[in-house]
Formats: C-alpha cells, sequence, structure tokens
C-alpha cells in the first residue's frame, strides 16, 4: 500500500516577476517496505519536494495522500501532529538539538508524545545496528559526523513513523559508512516496514534502492 | 521545563552570567528598598509607634510640627480623651563632655497622657520630673548610659537619663522624651504657648478653633522635611533597576533565541510543538530569576546580619515579597518578547539549509 502519494502536485515560490516554479505536476508514490532515491541537481527542486511531502509546506495545487488522507488542506495543529507521529526527519545538519545528549534527544520526544515511541528494548537494538550503544550520553558536538548522523537517524525513528524522509543523509560520510548507512536504511525499510525516502546527489546509494525518481527544474522521471 | 533545565545545564557559563547580572541588580533592588523603608521608618516610628491617627497643628504652620506653636487661647475648646496627648517639640543639640554631640528632637510630653504612658522603655524607668528625661536608644549605641546628663542648646540646666526607648526616632533624629514644662523652657519665650501640637489616636478627632487645625496623619507624614523627595528618590532607582533588568531579560533572551532559531525550525519539523518551545523560553526565564534572586536574597540577608545598627536598614519580609515578585514578573515579560520570534519560525527552513 502507499503510504505516501503525491497527485499533481504544484509548487510555486512568489509572484510576478519573481515567480519561481519549484515543482511542476509531480506524481510521486512511495509503499511501505521501500527505498526510494530522488537524485537531481542543485536547484531542481528537491528540498521543496521534501518539505512538501513532510507537511512542513502547502503546495501550490495538487493533493498529498499520507496513509490514504489527503493533507494539503490540514491545519497547524493537524500537521503538527502528523509531523510527530508519522514522519521522522534525517536532515544534512545540525538536526540533532546542541544542547541535549542523544539519550535527551529521545527523552524530549517522550514528552510530547506520551505513547507509541519505540520500547526500550527495540531501542537498544536499533541503537546497536547503528553502533552508537555507547554514545548515547555524549552531546552532538563531542560525536563525529557519521555518528551525529547515525544518532539522527536513531532520533527520526524513536517515534515510530511510517515515513521517513532523509535530506543529503550520506554528505558527510566517507565510503565505508556510505554502504553501512545505505544497507541500514534497506534493513529499516523491510524489517520495520518503513517507506524511505531519501533525497541525494550520491550515487553510491543507488543499489540499496527500490526505486528513483529523477528530479530536473521542477520535474519528477521515474527512472527506476 | 525540560529543555529548558537540559540547556542551562549544557550552557553554564551563558546562563550563569545572566544569573550574575540578575543576582546583581536584585541585590541592588534589595538594599534600595530596605534602605527607603528604613529611611522612611526612621523619619516616622516615633509617629508609628504612638499609633497617631491625626494631628492638630497651628494653621499657619505648614503641616510642620516644629513650625507649630499651640497658644492657650488656640487649645481653650479642646476635650482631650485618653486618645489624644498634648506634644511640644523643638530641635536641640544635646552635649555631654564625656560623650559625642547628638542632634535630637526634643519632645515634651504630659505625665497622665498617652504618648508618655505607652513609652516602651528596653532600660531604666519613665521620666518622673522635669529634669529626667528617658531618650531614643541610639544614644545607647553611641554610648550614653543611664545616669549621664545632658546640655540641651547650651542651657544651664542639666537633664538626666532615667531611661532608653526604643523605636522612637523623628526626622531621623533620636527622640529626648522630657516634660511640657521642659519643652516650654527650652523655647524660652513666650508665656501662653501650651505646645506644639495635639496628637490623636483616633481616627474622627477635629479641633479647629482658632490657630489650631486638624490634619490627617499621612499629610503630616508627606510634608516631614525630605521624606517625600527621599522616597521619590528611592522609587525612581528601584523603578529603573526594573526596566534595566527587564531590559536585560529580554535582550539575552532574544540574543539567544535568534542563535537558536534553527534548533527551533528542526524541532518544529519534528512535531514538537510551538507551545513547548515558548515553554521552555519563559520557564527558562523564571529558573533564572528565581536562581538570581535567591542568591540575591542570600546576599542581602547576609549583608543585613553584617551592617552596624546604624545603618537604617531595615529588610522586612514585604521587601522580599514584592521584590521578587516584582523580578519574576519582569522575568516573564522580558521572555515574551522573543517569544513572538518563536511563533514564527518556519519549520520548512529546517530543511535544505
Ligand atoms: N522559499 C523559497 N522562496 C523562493 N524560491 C525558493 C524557495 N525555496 C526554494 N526556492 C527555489 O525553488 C527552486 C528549487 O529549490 P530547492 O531548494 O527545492 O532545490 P534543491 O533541489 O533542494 O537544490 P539543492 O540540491 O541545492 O539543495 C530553486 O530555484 C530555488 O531557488
Ligand atoms: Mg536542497
Amino acid at each position: 500500500m502507499a503510504v505516501i502519494e503525491l497527485k499533481n502536485v504544484q509548487k510555486v515560490y512568489g509572484t510576478g516577476a519573481a515567480e519561481v516554479q519549484a515543482l511542476k505536476q509531480i506524481d510521486f508514490k512511495a509503499n511501505e517496505g521501500e527505498v526510494v532515491l530522488i537524485m537531481g541537481p542543485s536547484g531542481a527542486g528537491k528540498s521543496t519536494f521534501l518539505t512538501i511531502a513532510g507537511s512542513l509546506q502547502k503546495p501550490t495545487s495538487g493533493q498529498v495522500y499520507i496513509n490514504g488522507e489527503d493533507i494539503a488542506n490540514i491545519s497547524a495543529k493537524q500537521s503538527n501532529a502528523l509531523r510527530l507521529n508519522q514522519i521522522g526527519f534525517v536532515l544534512q545538519a545540525y538536526n540533532l538539538i546542541p544542547f541535549l545528549t542523544v539519550k535527551e534527544q529521545f527523552e524530549l520526544v517522550d514528552h510530547v508524545k506520551k505513547q507509541g515511541n519505540l520500547n526500550q528494548a527495540t531501542m537498544d537494538k536499533l541503537l546497536e545496528q547503528l553502533g552508537i550503544t555507547g554514545l548515547v550520553n555524549k552531546y552532538p558536538s563531542e560525536l563525529s559526523g557519521g555518528q551525529q548522523q547515525r544518532a539522527a537517524i536513531a532520533r527520526a525513528l524513536y517515534a515510530n513513523p511510517k515515513i521517513l524522509l532523509a535530506d543529503e543523509p550520506t554528505a558527510s560520510l566517507d565510503s565505508k559508512n556510505v554502504d553501512e548507512v545505505g544497507q541500514l536504511f534497506k534493513k529499516l525499510a523491510q524489517n520495520y516496514q518503513k517507506a524511505v525516502i531519501l533525497v541525494t546527489h550520491d550515487p553510491r546509494l543507488e543499489k540499496y534502492a527500490d526505486h528513483i525518481y529523477e528530479m530536473m527544474d521542477g520535474e519528477m522521471i521515474k527512472k527506476q | 521545563m525540560f529543555l529548558a533545565i537540559k540547556e542551562i545545564k549544557r550552557e553554564k557559563l551563558r546562563y550563569g552570567l545572566i544569573i550574575l547580572m540578575i543576582f546583581l541588580i536584585s541585590y541592588l533592588i534589595f538594599i534600595l528598598s530596605s534602605l527607603a523603608v528604613g529611611l522612611a521608618s526612621e523619619n516616622t516610628q516615633a509617629i508609628e509607634s504612638w499609633d497617631a491617627k491625626q494631628v492638630v497643628l497651628n494653621k499657619n504652620a505648614n503641616v510642620s510640627m516644629s513650625q507649630s506653636l499651640l497658644t492657650k487661647d488656640d487649645l481653650s475648646k479642646t476635650k482631650l480623651t485618653k486618645n489624644e496627648a498634648l506634644l511640644g517639640q523643638t530641635l536641640v543639640v544635646a552635649k555631654n563632655s564625656n560623650r559625642p554631640q547628638v542632634s535630637a528632637q526634643f519632645i515634651g510630653v504630659k505625665k497622665d497622657q498617652f504618648i508618655y504612658d505607652d513609652q516602651e522603655l528596653i532600660a531604666g524607668r519613665k521620666a518622673k520630673k522635669d529634669r529626667e528625661v528617658v531618650v531614643d536608644q541610639a544614644f545607647q549605641t553611641k554610648g550614653y548610659k543611664l545616669g549621664d546628663k545632658l546640655e540641651l542648646n547650651g542651657s544651664a540646666n542639666k537633664y538626666r537619663i532615667v531611661g532608653f526607648v526604643k523605636n522612637a526616632k523623628i526626622n531621623i533624629a533620636p527622640i529626648i522624651y522630657g516634660s511640657l514644662a521642659s519643652w516650654r523652657k527650652l523655647r524660652q519665650g513666650m508665656p501662653n504657648i501650651k505646645a506644639s501640637a495635639i496628637i490623636s489616636r483616633n481616627a474622627n478627632y477635629n479641633y479647629n478653633h482658632a490657630n489650631s487645625k486638624t490634619y490627617p496623619i499621612a499629610q503630616f507624614i508627606k510634608k516631614l522635611p525630605g521624606y517625600t523627595a527621599q522616597n521619590m528618590t528611592f522609587q525612581l532607582m528601584i523603578g529603573f533597576l526594573f526596566v534595566i533588568s527587564l531590559i536585560i531579560i529580554a535582550v539575552f533572551l532574544y540574543i539567544l533565541t535568534m542563535q537558536k532559531m534553527h534548533n527551533f525550525a528542526v524541532m518544529r519539523a519534528q512535531g514538537i510543538p510551538s507551545r513547548t518551545l515558548v515553554a521552555a523560553t519563559v520557564s527558562q526565564s523564571v529558573i533564572l530569576v528565581v536562581v538570581g534572586v535567591i542568591i540575591g536574597l542570600a546576599a542581602m540577608w547576609l549583608t543585613a546580619k553584617v551592617l552596624p545598627a546604624a545603618v537604617p536598614m531595615s529588610f522586612t519580609p514585604q521587601i522580599i515579597l514584592s521584590g521578587t515578585c516584582g523580578m519574576l514578573l519582569t522575568g516573564i515579560i522580558g521572555s515574551l518578547i522573543p517569544v513572538r520570534s518563536i511563533l514564527k519560525v518556519d519549520p520548512a527552513k529546517a530543511i535544505g539549509e
């Protein structure tokens, strides 16, 4: 089943002479258990796509379905709850809160979402898979780029979302780590039944993808 | 609360500096307030100890007891109950060859009236003869002893100290309680004068005959020389301190908020409601103020303990309460300024930056 689906989505920034068509007639679909890659050059509209798929922005026109529900016109509060419960973001940098330890990043979720978060056993297993078990009491600034990235993935998964949206998840990683993270996303999709959507320039991730979309000037073409 | 505490814990230096600032300001507020209350009470403590409600003065005296003289004629129609007392006031310089000179207020009273009756002695006994006086404890701290003889305004007559009383100051000068007859002698002259004022404990007391006029005690206190000006000066300073602390808290929190804008955007993207972020900022401000004020209170308590009694400071529970509440309010208002920016955070900014 399609966990997330975009139909005929358009996004226009600005008006008049300053008008930018960031997304033109986008159709997109991702299922549970799949890793979907979105690739494309700078300015193609990849980040814009993520903000709309992640309910951070409203499309100018078109429909966005999450679990079959159109979210194009939900309230700010509903959109907030949707992000808290259904969507995990892994952002390129600084997506950990600098004054919280890794463990406290999870605790913050507990404070606003009382139920449905990963239990201790699942979390321990996940942290082990991510190789950051020993780092939970460290602050982000005490971690390497790769460790930060994996902590951010753990944070995104902690609220047990259906959809994982990642922006350039391998930007600060070397080849060996890229492979590890790629395998990890693949495993997460298959073992935890998530829809994993990765925005990336990195062709090294292609071999872990079930589908690949190519973006160019606001248009999206399914390549695989 | 969670975010607020964790952040303060992580950024100890940064928040320590803000706490230091709040501590210094609140300490200054407490000192100035204590001084203001202390000085004000040295102006009025005798009046309060009499529990005075109304005062009758000469209507041409500009509501000033030391300018007021009531003659036999002015007082001819009075009916004095147990709630009224005649009183004669004059400024004197008290001298004793072995002790420091003291500028004091001589207050002459009558033996059968309440001001005499209600004197709270801390040592000795009440004055029984015209040449005996009971004086404020300030004389004691200056080294005077029971039995010492005072020369007042260079008079040939000597007055013997037979007792010490507590809290007997008016217009910052210690009081020498003597008899009305002695007061008349000190005023040297006009045989017709009877007293400076009638003090009444009855709020409805009213006597307006010849040159006599009755004033409510509040009006009388306001007109004490320097009293109103002094209080206003303190109020102005304290008011400014609150404004300064408001600005400091607001500016600091605003700058810190601006630095955290990206983190806020990330948290908003993660679905953390803006209510949580606003609560974190406000409670952070409250925590900073509470810690700063508690340190300020402790420092003030120490200060009050080590300061010599001669410094007119009175650190009352009311100062603690109003100072603390004032600072808390300031902190909350100050933290509302960055809240506007927090509410405007665009979660979409978390991506692609
Ligand atoms: N908030 C905005 N206001 C106006 N125009 C915008 C805004 N955000 C993006 N754009 C424009 O929309 C287009 C797509 O931008 P987007 O950030 O989605 O590209 P991208 O594929 O993520 O690029 P990159 O790989 O550099 O991150 C660009 O032309 C950009 O200038
Ligand atoms: Mg981008």
